[in-house]
């Protein structure tokens, strides 16, 4: 008999998610079942408000992204309206949008995604001086490498593990035989961990400069609300862009010096794992970045574009305003659609719970009948994957000189062939090369701020068309982004000045995507598949797949049923 | 006390929760009636922190008093809770897997990771009733609201009362 693996929740990430995976004989998953444990409607709270508020409540979405929801909800009504923002104002979401991007990346990969290939607790075993030798070999250009400050690292470390207070580091699977990395590299490892924590919470600053405040800075319809003025005490003054140059600075030197050496020395010693994980082969982008206005697609840094089965040759064109591109269906969702419709673009949305699972606490669920609070995005019918490795897939394959500058090189460095992108080492490598892209054009966008502002412009936003009084009676739009975890779209219908209609397809409602009327997997389904596990009762190499996709599902659902205190479970059967 | 201390107010009050979950807002809520309780001045800052978690490092590193407003656990919906001491540190080693509360006690122990706890942290909050899509709080919970802003300002007197002399 087949065995089962039931992993509820998933840990290490935000929200809620149940993997249910089954194994063949040979130990590797032959079927997986992704499931949203959580139901969330944002636009139960949305509609009849004013939609220039709708940002606001869309920032408490998520819990960890609240730029990026707010940024598609602006952009949706600006669209709806017809309001073109000043080139400033493109500027100042663009460093938003990049803090937002640098800070996320970096976290997942040291803070939740590290600890699948990385073992804590055998950094204990480590000898610090020949770590030193290590760290100068892999990360020459970090400071921090002396024999001496990996033996105090290492004294912190066994001081949490003895105390029993392995905190953070307590959601992984230490000593299981699928870590390959020396007790050495481990505790370098360790060390970055606790650097990187350190360095993320100022980069946040940033935010908080253009922002007005964080976690939750303002957005405004027409533009930006950050006052520009060089000499002055209140606004966005010489003193804090100076303040956002060194941190952009200090985030150039985590990236560059840290981050890319780790994560590329981690991937040597996993190579099996660009043959594992790959999954869907279909990959889509709605880009972002503009550098001419959002209208101008063509001049986005981030490219929009679809590929589908893998094929690198050729790049189709994404339309979120397009009915018959993007439609949602709830064939295996706990929903209803109104007189049999099978399938809606967002703008005719419907929401409708109506959960027919069995009651929980349930063993498991199946697949053959309605298994997810999340509904099934496609485009033209194919499930997509969304996030890193579509953006820089998408790059690559429009030709576009710096991301074949980053992808050719990191192949290079592996000695690995560009199919081997397709996979879980491509997902999580991606992510950090973009990360590195991403590094570069935030201090680009910083300086063309400063620029601008030398030139005397210091518009940030366009309000003539503020007052509902010249808005039309009805009328629909979308705004659209590249959230940390992919692609990201509200779509907006706006009647007699109020919101009549508000839909979201959050990044993770792609990739933890039920299957669909066809019976088509989605993109943690699809990738799972052939995933060897050496012990199903410690699932790390399950969870390397599900988290190089940086899951969230705090935004795609929430709250669900009485089970919202249960410790972390893994079932085998 | 040095420069920079003094331009840091020494004690945060730190509210969680998502506004958009009926009772996990609870948080937020109670931040904004403890800021208008009285006039706390400059050495007691004030932050909405919604359901951030590692970004919020910045804001509760070495600060000499931490009260964090929150829904807390389960039990009778309505009941005001208040958490401190050894006991928030045995509720970090059985931390849950509630999306915001995860990430309340996984901020602490990065800070506690980093040797930037503050010096002490006093968590109250109101058992929530409702969590599901919405916005308000539970009849239950607004009633506890009085109570829960008495315990909260007592806390708060209590992180910023003057360290008493040797």
């Amino acid at each position: 008999m087949a065995r089962k693996i039931v992993v509820d929740p998933v840990t290490r990430i935000e929200g809620h998610l149940r993997i249910e995976a089954t194994l063949d004989e040979g130990g590797k998953i032959k079927d997986a079942m992704s499931t949203g444990t959580m139901w969330r409607g944002i636009e139960v709270i949305l509609k009849g408000r004013d939609p220039r508020d709708a940002w606001a409540f869309c920032e408490r979405i998520c819990g960890v992204c609240t730029t990026v929801h707010a940024l598609a909800s602006v952009r949706a009504v600006e669209k709806a309206l017809g309001i073109r923002v000043p080139q400033n104002a493109d500027v100042i979401r663009n460093i938003m949008f990049l803090t937002q991007m640098v800070h996320d990346h970096v976290v997942h990969f040291y803070h939740l995604h590290a600890l699948d290939w990385v073992d804590i607790v055998s950094a204990l075993k480590a000898d610090p001086a020949a770590t030193e030798a290590l760290a100068k070999k892999v990360t020459p250009n970090w400071p921090k490498s002396s024999e001496g400050y990996f033996r105090d690292i290492q004294n912190k470390l066994k001081k949490f593990v003895e105390s029993g207070q392995l905190g953070l580091f307590q959601n992984a699977y230490w000593g299981h035989p699928a870590y390959k990395l020396p007790a050495e590299a481990n505790l370098m490892a360790v060390s970055h961990y606790l650097e990187a924590l350190a360095w993320q919470k100022e980069l946040v600053k940033i935010h908080t400069v253009f922002g007005g405040k964080n976690p939750h800075p303002n957005y405004l319809v027409g533009g930006m609300a950050s006052a520009l003025n060089m000499d002055g005490d209140n606004a966005v003054n010489v003193e804090r862009l100076n303040l956002v140059k060194q941190k952009i600075q200090e985030a150039f030197a985590i990236v560059e010096d840290m981050y890319l050496p780790d994560l590329l020395a981690v991937a040597s010693f996993y190579p099996e794992w660009a043959s594992i994980g790959g999954g869907l082969g279909n990959y889509m982008v709605y880009g972002d970045l503009p550098q001419r206005g959002i209208e101008d697609t063509k001049n986005f840094l981030f490219p929009r574009g679809v590929i589908l089965n893998k094929n690198l040759n050729e790049v189709l064109d994404v339309d979120p305003g397009e009915a018959s591109q993007i439609q949602e269906e709830v064939a295996h969702s706990w929903y209803k659609y109104p007189d049999g419709k099978k399938s809606l673009h967002p703008w005719d949305g419907v929401t409708e719970p109506n959960y027919t699972g069995p009651k929980p606490p349930f063993k498991e669920l199946d697949s053959s009948q309605a298994y997810s609070w999340l509904k099934s995005p496609r485009w033209k019918g194919n499930a997509m994957e969304v996030g890193p490795l579509a953006r820089v897939l998408v790059g690559f394959a429009s030709g576009k000189s710096e991301f074949k500058e980053v992808v050719n090189e990191a192949l290079g460095r592996l000695k690995a062939p560009p199919e081997a992108l397709f996979s879980t080492l491509g997902r999580t490598a991606a992510r950090g090369l973009e990360t590195k892209l991403c590094i570069h054009w935030l201090m680009q966008a910083y300086e063309h701020l400063v620029t601008n502002l030398k030139m005397g412009d210091s518009s940030t936003a366009d309000t003539s068309l503020w007052e509902p009084s010249k808005w039309p009676a009805e009328c629909k739009g979308y705004g659209f982004t590249e959230a940390p975890r992919g692609a990201l779209c509200h779509w907006i219908h706006i009647k007699d000045a109020k919101i009549e209609n508000y839909q979201a397809i959050v990044p993770s409602t792609w990739n933890a995507s039920p299957r669909d009327g066809q019976g088509k997997p989605g993109a943690y389904e699809s990738a799972l598949l052939g995933t060897p596990m050496a012990d199903p009762a410690r699932p790390v190499e399950l969870l390397r797949t599900i988290h190089s996709f940086d899951p969230c599902l705090a935004c795609a659902s929430h709250v669900f049923g009485p089970d919202g205190e249960r410790l972390a479970e893994v079932v085998v059967r | 006390m040095t420069v920079g201390s003094a331009e840091r107010a020494p004690v945060l009050v730190l509210g969680l929760g998502n506004t958009l979950l009926w009772d996990d807002g609870t948080g937020i809520r109670l931040l904004a009636m403890l800021e208008q309780e009285r006039e706390w001045g400059a050495g007691v800052e004030f932050l909405d922190g919604g359901t951030q978690g590692l970004a919020l490092l910045g804001a509760v590193e070495s600060r000499a008093g931490l009260l964090v407003l929150d829904a807390v656990g389960s039990g009778v919906g309505g009941a005001v809770k208040r958490v401190d001491g050894d006991d928030l540190a045995a509720l970090r080693a059985q931390r849950s897997t509630t999306a915001h509360e995860g990430n309340a006690l996984e901020l602490l122990e990065a800070a506690v990771l980093l040797g930037v706890a503050p010096k002490r942290t006093i968590v109250v909050g109101v058992s929530p009733v409702r969590l599901t899509t919405g916005i308000g709080l539970s009849d239950a919970v607004e009633a506890a609201l009085p109570e829960a802003v008495a315990q909260a300002v007592s806390a708060l007197m209590e992180l910023t009362a003057p360290p008493s002399l040797p």
